[in-house]
């Protein structure tokens, strides 16, 4: 009796929950909070989840930390997968994961529109969160990550700061096919531009934009292959003689940027905001030809994402943030606080290295 | 047909790519820029050198982009993870590419496996290994080894030509180029192994070591992807084994192919495979240059790639014809 008034309760405030927020995904977005009103009363000893990120890097190594970490405190099992092959190894995986019977995924979608029905899967038969990219159009219960718009801003604002008087600028991303690379790459944008925040606008890639005294000559994209990502900065860099300054959204994109003008003779010369924390990005924010970095805090995410989803499984709900997202702001590294930041993250990597067996 | 005729197409080729990147793009004659296409050029040049030779055989290697990746993979790890010096490193890597062209060679011709079944398997193989071997972490070599990747980043200045600085790779590319050109045109190893891509078992009756010449010409592909894989790596700095050297199998084949070399086997010129590389790097800068969107990347090349393969068949269908007529007008 008293179990049923707890779910009936539980499906009240659920009913009251999407009223409230009309949630994406609509009726598995309830049906996943029927489970979780469902494991109040019922919950699981030792869940099972998993933290699967969008591709290979050691950003993804610092949130493997953070999701073991938060595992061993909390005392569920981790699985933490890096699909290498793109969009299909990370289908397959997901499928692999929800036939195993997983507690919980949580997930950095490479493509979340043309995912949706993988998407869909996971959320039928376990939660779903999603972390770094989110999925607004997906079931998903919540996202964890740092708005990638506002990271953008951060970026773009500090590219206006290193470039007062304004000049050409160059975009250098991966792809542009993920949510997060959209969003970072339009907060760049409005950032530079000094407009006012909009996450919804959408400046075609393909067009150069002259506004503000800038001149944003292009973006380019290279699917993750270095060679040719290296090969891109050169060429716009041969293109446009008098470029002032690059952005590389993603983080070997900053990296090689930093490279190709070493190389070039002109470090220093061309200005580079950049993203996330390679090593040579680190250096060159100490040698003062990086003006900065825009980091995300992936230990966080990976933390988080273990610990709400370990939650869930005992039927708290109350971790889902009321607008769906768990927001794990991000941070400007200049040369003041550059020092600090590396230890703290060669610590984490470690850690997360360390775990490697585990995972 | 003549191997100037095949090489007087795929320079054609060549150069109306670069005059219409030079008309229609910004600063293509620039010495930085041709600087940079000389080093692209002779970095995948390299790897299609391997893969001309192969496919001279009658063969077929997809295992080149992996094999640079685990060499490339390899060498920043031995030296920096695990503190070789590069005395031990770039050897040790060199030879287990070595090892690894034996292998497809052996399994090729004594197991008389498909050379595309054997290399596809590779492909994945060595990818694999490179992925778990550094647990999926990027490699790199944090601002050390700068005398050794000089091997690919040192320029020289180049007396007449301003602003033009010829990389490093060159003499690598030029000394492996000259040896191949010289063992293929001029030695008997060299027709044998033309004999054998033309009609194995006529080669093989004849008393050419078939088997040998096949294996051997495996053990260079691979060595070769390796070196390209090493100098790959110095370039670039760091790499990911997940993506590192993904379809450059592609681009040598491709290479290779529109240099003259027949996917039948039997015919290979090191000059067209050179111009071959070229033109591919030529072409991708030259997207960008002229202010293509990049999403055309692979449509261009593939385009180019058609109608140049198609003409020169056709050129030497037209060849044939006229010789032909010639011979019963004579």
């Amino acid at each position: 009796m008293k179990q049923a008034i707890s779910r009936a309760a539980a499906l009240l405030a659920t009913m009251a929950l999407g009223a409230a927020v009309p949630a994406p995904g609509g009726d598995l977005v309830a049906q996943q909070r029927e489970r979780i009103a469902a494991r109040k009363a019922n919950p699981k000893p030792k869940c099972h989840v998993a933290f699967v990120s969008n591709g290979v890097a050691d950003f993804w190594t610092i949130a493997k930390a953070g999701a073991l970490a938060a595992g061993r405190k909390i005392g569920c099992q981790v699985t933490v997968e890096f699909p290498g092959g793109g969009l299909g190894d990370q289908k397959r995986m997901l499928e692999d994961l929800v036939t195993k019977g997983i507690d919980g995924v949580s997930v950095s979608p490479i493509d979340p529109v043309n995912q949706a029905e993988v998407l869909q899967l996971v959320a039928e038969r376990s939660f779903l969160v999603t972390n770094d990219s989110d999925a607004p159009k997906a079931p998903r219960l919540c996202y964890i990550g740092m708005d990638n718009y506002l990271a953008g801003r951060m970026c773009g604002e500090l590219a206006r700061e290193g470039l007062p008087k304004g000049g050409k600028v160059a975009i250098f991303i991966g792809r542009l096919e993920q949510d997060n690379a959209k969003r970072r790459r339009q907060g760049f944008i409005d950032g530079l531009l000094g407009r006012p925040s909009d996450a919804t606008r959408y400046d075609e890639p393909s067009k150069p934009i002259v506004e503000a005294g800038y001149e944003i000559v292009g973006t380019w994209t290279d699917s993750f292959d270095r060679a040719k990502a290296k090969a891109n900065i050169e060429d716009v860099m041969i293109k446009h003689p008098d470029l002032a300054l690059v952005t590389g959204l993603f983080e070997y994109n900053s990296t090689l940027a930093v490279e190709v003008f070493r190389q070039a003779g002109r470090s220093g010369q061309i200005k580079i905001a950049a993203f996330d924390e390679g090593a040579d990005v680190i250096n060159g924010i100490r040698e003062g030809t990086v003006l900065g970095t825009v980091v995300q805090d992936p230990y966080m995410y990976g933390y988080e994402s273990v610990r709400v989803l370990e939650a869930l499984n005992r039927g708290d709900a109350s971790v889902i943030p009321a607008d769906g997202m768990l927001s794990i702001p991000a941070r400007v590294i200049r040369r003041d606080t550059v020092d600090a930041f590396w230890k703290d993250l060669k610590d984490k990597l470690e850690a997360g290295r360390s775990g490697k067996a585990r995972g | 047909m003549s191997a100037l005729r095949k090489n007087a197409g795929i320079l054609c080729v060549l150069v109306a790519v670069c005059a219409a990147a030079a008309i229609f793009g910004d600063n293509f004659l620039t010495g930085y820029n041709l600087t940079n296409l000389t080093q692209r050029s002779a970095l995948f040049g390299i790897l299609a050198l391997g893969a001309g030779l192969v496919i001279a055989t009658g063969g077929i290697d997809l295992s080149i982009g992996s094999v640079v990746c685990l060499a490339g993979i390899a060498t920043p790890w031995l030296l920096v993870e695990r503190g070789w010096s590069p005395w031990t490193a770039v050897p040790t890597v060199l030879a287990g590419c070595a090892g690894i062209g034996l292998a497809h060679g052996l399994l090729v011709t004594r197991l008389r496996l498909q050379p595309f079944l054997v290399t596809l398997c590779g492909l994945l193989l060595y990818r694999g290994i490179a992925r778990w071997m550094t647990g999926d972490q990027s490699q790199g070599f944090q601002g050390e080894f700068g005398a050794l990747r000089d091997v690919a980043l040192a320029r020289f200045d180049v007396p007449g030509l301003a602003g033009y600085r010829l990389p490093a790779t060159v003499i690598p590319l030029a000394m492996l180029a000259v040896a191949m050109a010289f063992a293929l045109h001029r030695t008997v190893w060299g027709r044998w192994l033309l004999a054998t891509g033309r009609n194995e078992a006529a080669a093989r009756y004849s008393g050419v070591p078939t088997a040998r010449l096949v294996t051997l010409a495996y053990v260079a592909c691979s060595t070769l992807a390796g070196f390209g894989g090493m100098l790959f790596i110095f370039d670039i700095g760091s790499a990911q084994p997940s993506d590192f050297g993904n379809f450059y199998e592609l681009y040598a084949i491709a290479a290779a192919v529109l240099g003259g070399c027949s996917l039948r086997g039997g015919e290979v010129s090191v000059t067209g495979i050179l111009l071959g590389a070229a033109t591919l790097q030529v072409l991708r800068t030259a997207i960008i240059l002229v202010g293509l969107s990049s999403q055309l990347e692979f449509a261009v090349i593939g385009a180019v790639l058609l109608v140049g393969v198609a003409a020169d068949e056709l050129v030497r269908r037209w060849a044939e014809r006229r010789r032909n007529r010639a011979a019963r007008g004579g």
